[in-house]
């Protein structure tokens, strides 16, 4: 059983990775109702932004990591104004769609700026292992495990006492309404898109640290919608218990059935459990189940 | 149905023709005439483009009618065209049946295969629907890939189709199979969007709760338009791995799915001519970022040796964002207000 706790304790570090990468999708999808493809890209970017400050400038650590956040800060906004407010009032899918224009524009960029290498920065980190009763696990990425945490309370602190997020909740429930009682429903746009850029710069940095920053990283923003499906697009609970349950049954399944089927296992658990979750409870595990009028 | 004023139908078989002006037969003959002619006017770079063209066109048509007009987002074409392809594939070489046999055959296998893909629209639409769709892409590659009938990743090899003796080996000779084909999908195509069935569709699109008062059976007509449109990418998936003579499951990624996705919207969802602008502007933006990119990367070498992949996203993605923001019912719409104008000329309305 000694395989199945190391397995059990990997996937949930890579789950809450995951579940941050969703929680940036699922904060832009409580407010402007548009589901975004485009926080994948926002990732790379961060992470890359953050290489570039602790490698190629050579800044202390936390120098480094308020850069990034900045940089990302300041894509996410420019994102929403340039891409996203256009698009208000016409049908949601076409935001959604522009997302996902947005995402190849910045995915030419990122190619273009990579050239077909990989760039790490995990040796400028503190190295080391931690022994937790049986197992041992890097540091780097009990740090990026606990930091995920942390953004997660962050996020939920500052829903729960802040103004802002006080409008950002009354956003969420009915555009019209909020702005009827004084909430300026673009700020909150804007806002919410600088919060959950600099959300996904975070799960960027964990999972550069983790798999450096190559041209696929991007693309684990489409792990992080899927995951933010299955909690259910409404809510930051549900992001956090899905994307643990999801890395740990990425690595369960693969320790167990990669012998069985010849590898490769871990690249479609995701998928298959999305679709069994969709046909089951079509909107998540805790998303709102909406009633529809004609 | 609209029509332009002055225009008076007699018989029914008029009202209802495609084909409605002696103006638009010539039109159309002369156009097959000089279709057929191509392969003996044009350069060989040409041919090879069309035949490209010709192909995509029948796949983003499939995606026309399951997105355009039932409104179901799939961002699964590429996986299906992969499935059309590998099992052309399998008929042709592993099974030993002729190309002309297989080529309808992929296209319903594909169709079958679609409906499974399709299920999850039965119970969730919208954004859930695509995510499901490049979940079903994942899941399918991820298939092909492990299964020992597939060939892993090595792929399949295709033999040129052949007819009494004669083999189709060039790109100028399959030219006159992937065009008929085309003429003949297009022409399905436009005359199923106006019938029962397109209709149904389009009531779907519009709204589906709607659609069901009305007494429309969803399951069916989700299901039915998955398959028709997997029936599409499976003929081109056929087409296409006679034409590069291998099936790889590198042809079929998940960007070339958001590619026709995009062709779609830059030419206009719910259009048949549409299907046809989005196409070639796309593929023309292609080549042109091909021509263009190692100019660039000449004068501005920080660009690197071979900008030419993330220059041809950018580009794309450029495009279609304007596109969302600017033109949002695409090309086909342009096309519609050009030509009124040219009908009313004098005149400003």
């Amino acid at each position: 059983m000694e395989g199945f706790l190391q397995l059990l304790m990997l996937g949930l570090m890579e789950g809450g990775l995951y579940a941050i990468v969703a929680a940036a999708i699922v904060l832009v999808f409580k407010s402007t109702h548009v589901v975004s493809l485009a926080h994948g890209q926002i990732m790379g970017f961060g992470a890359l932004a953050f290489w570039i400050g602790v490698v190629q400038l050579k800044l202390p650590l936390a120098l480094a990591l308020i850069g990034s956040l900045a940089f990302s800060a300041a894509m996410g906004w420019l994102i929403e104004r340039a891409a996203m407010r256009p698009l208000i009032g016409q049908p949601l899918f076409a935001s959604f769609l522009n997302t996902f224009a947005v995402f190849l524009v910045l995915d030419g960029i990122f190619q273009l700026i990579l050239k077909g290498e990989s760039y790490s920065f995990s040796a400028y980190l503190p190295k080391g292992n931690v022994s937790v009763g049986d197992f041992t696990l890097p540091i780097t990425q009990l740090v990026s495990f606990l930091g995920s945490l942390l953004v997660f309370l962050g996020l939920a602190l500052f829903y729960r006492w802040t103004k802002l997020g006080l409008g950002m909740r009354a956003t969420a429930e009915d555009h019209q309404l909020a702005q009827s009682t004084g909430i300026s429903v673009r700020g909150v746009f804007s806002a919410i898109w600088v919060l959950s850029s600099a959300t996904a710069t975070f799960a960027g940095l964990a999972l550069a640290n983790v798999t450096d920053i190559y041209y696929t990283l991007p693309y684990m923003g489409i792990k992080g919608l899927v995951v933010a499906l299955v909690g259910g697009l409404e809510s930051l609970p549900g992001a956090l218990l899905a994307g643990l349950l999801l890395g740990v049954l990425e690595n369960v399944s693969a320790g167990y059935l990669d012998p069985l089927v010849g590898g490769g296992i871990k690249e479609v658990a995701a998928y298959v459990l999305l679709l069994f979750v969709l046909l089951v409870k079509p909107y998540g595990l805790f998303g709102l189940v909406r009633i529809e009028r004609i | 149905m609209w029509r332009p004023c002055g225009t008076f139908d007699e018989t029914y078989e008029k009202d209802m023709a495609i084909v409605r002006t002696p103006l638009r037969w010539a039109v159309l003959t002369a156009s097959l005439v000089l279709t057929v002619l191509l392969p003996v006017i044009l350069p060989y770079y040409f041919i090879s483009f069309i035949n490209n063209l010709a192909i995509t066109v029948i796949l983003v048509m499939g995606l026309q009618i399951v997105s355009g007009y039932c409104g179901q987002i799939s961002f699964g074409q590429a996986a299906f065209m992969a499935v059309g392809a590998y099992s052309a594939a399998i008929f042709t070489q592993k099974l030993g049946l002729s190309f002309w046999l297989a080529l309808p055959l992929s296209g319903i296998f594909t169709g079958l295969f679609g409906l499974i893909g399709g299920a999850p629209s039965l119970r969730i639409k919208g954004f859930y629907l695509a995510v499901a769709t490049i979940a079903v892409h994942f899941v399918t590659m991820w298939l092909i890939l492990h299964l020992e009938i597939t060939g892993r990743s090595h792929g399949l090899m295709v033999e040129p189709p052949s007819l009494a003796g004669f083999s189709f080996d060039t790109d100028e000779r399959m030219f006159y199979i992937i065009m008929p084909v085309m003429i003949l999908m297009t022409y399905g195509a436009r005359n199923l969007v106006r019938t029962k069935v397109g209709r149904a569709f389009v009531a779907v699109r519009d709204n589906d709760l709607a659609a069901q008062v009305m007494g429309i059976n969803l399951f069916y007509y989700k299901l039915l338009a998955f398959f028709i449109s997997c029936f599409y990418a499976g003929v081109a998936g056929c087409l296409w791995a006679h034409l590069t003579l291998v099936a790889h499951f590198e042809q079929f990624t998940l960007l070339h799915a958001l590619w026709y996705i995009g062709m779609l919207i830059v030419g206009g969802m719910g259009s048949v001519p549409g299907v046809f602008f989005g196409v070639i502007l796309i593929r023309i933006l292609d080549e042109l970022v091909m021509v263009v990119s190692p100019v660039l990367a000449a004068w501005f070498p920080w660009l690197g040796s071979a900008p030419a992949a993330g220059l041809g996203v950018t580009a794309f993605g450029l495009v279609l964002a304007l596109f969302l923001i600017w033109e949002p019912r695409g090309l086909a719409h342009r096309w519609e207000i050009l030509k009124a104008s040219l009908r009313l000329y004098p005149f400003a309305h």
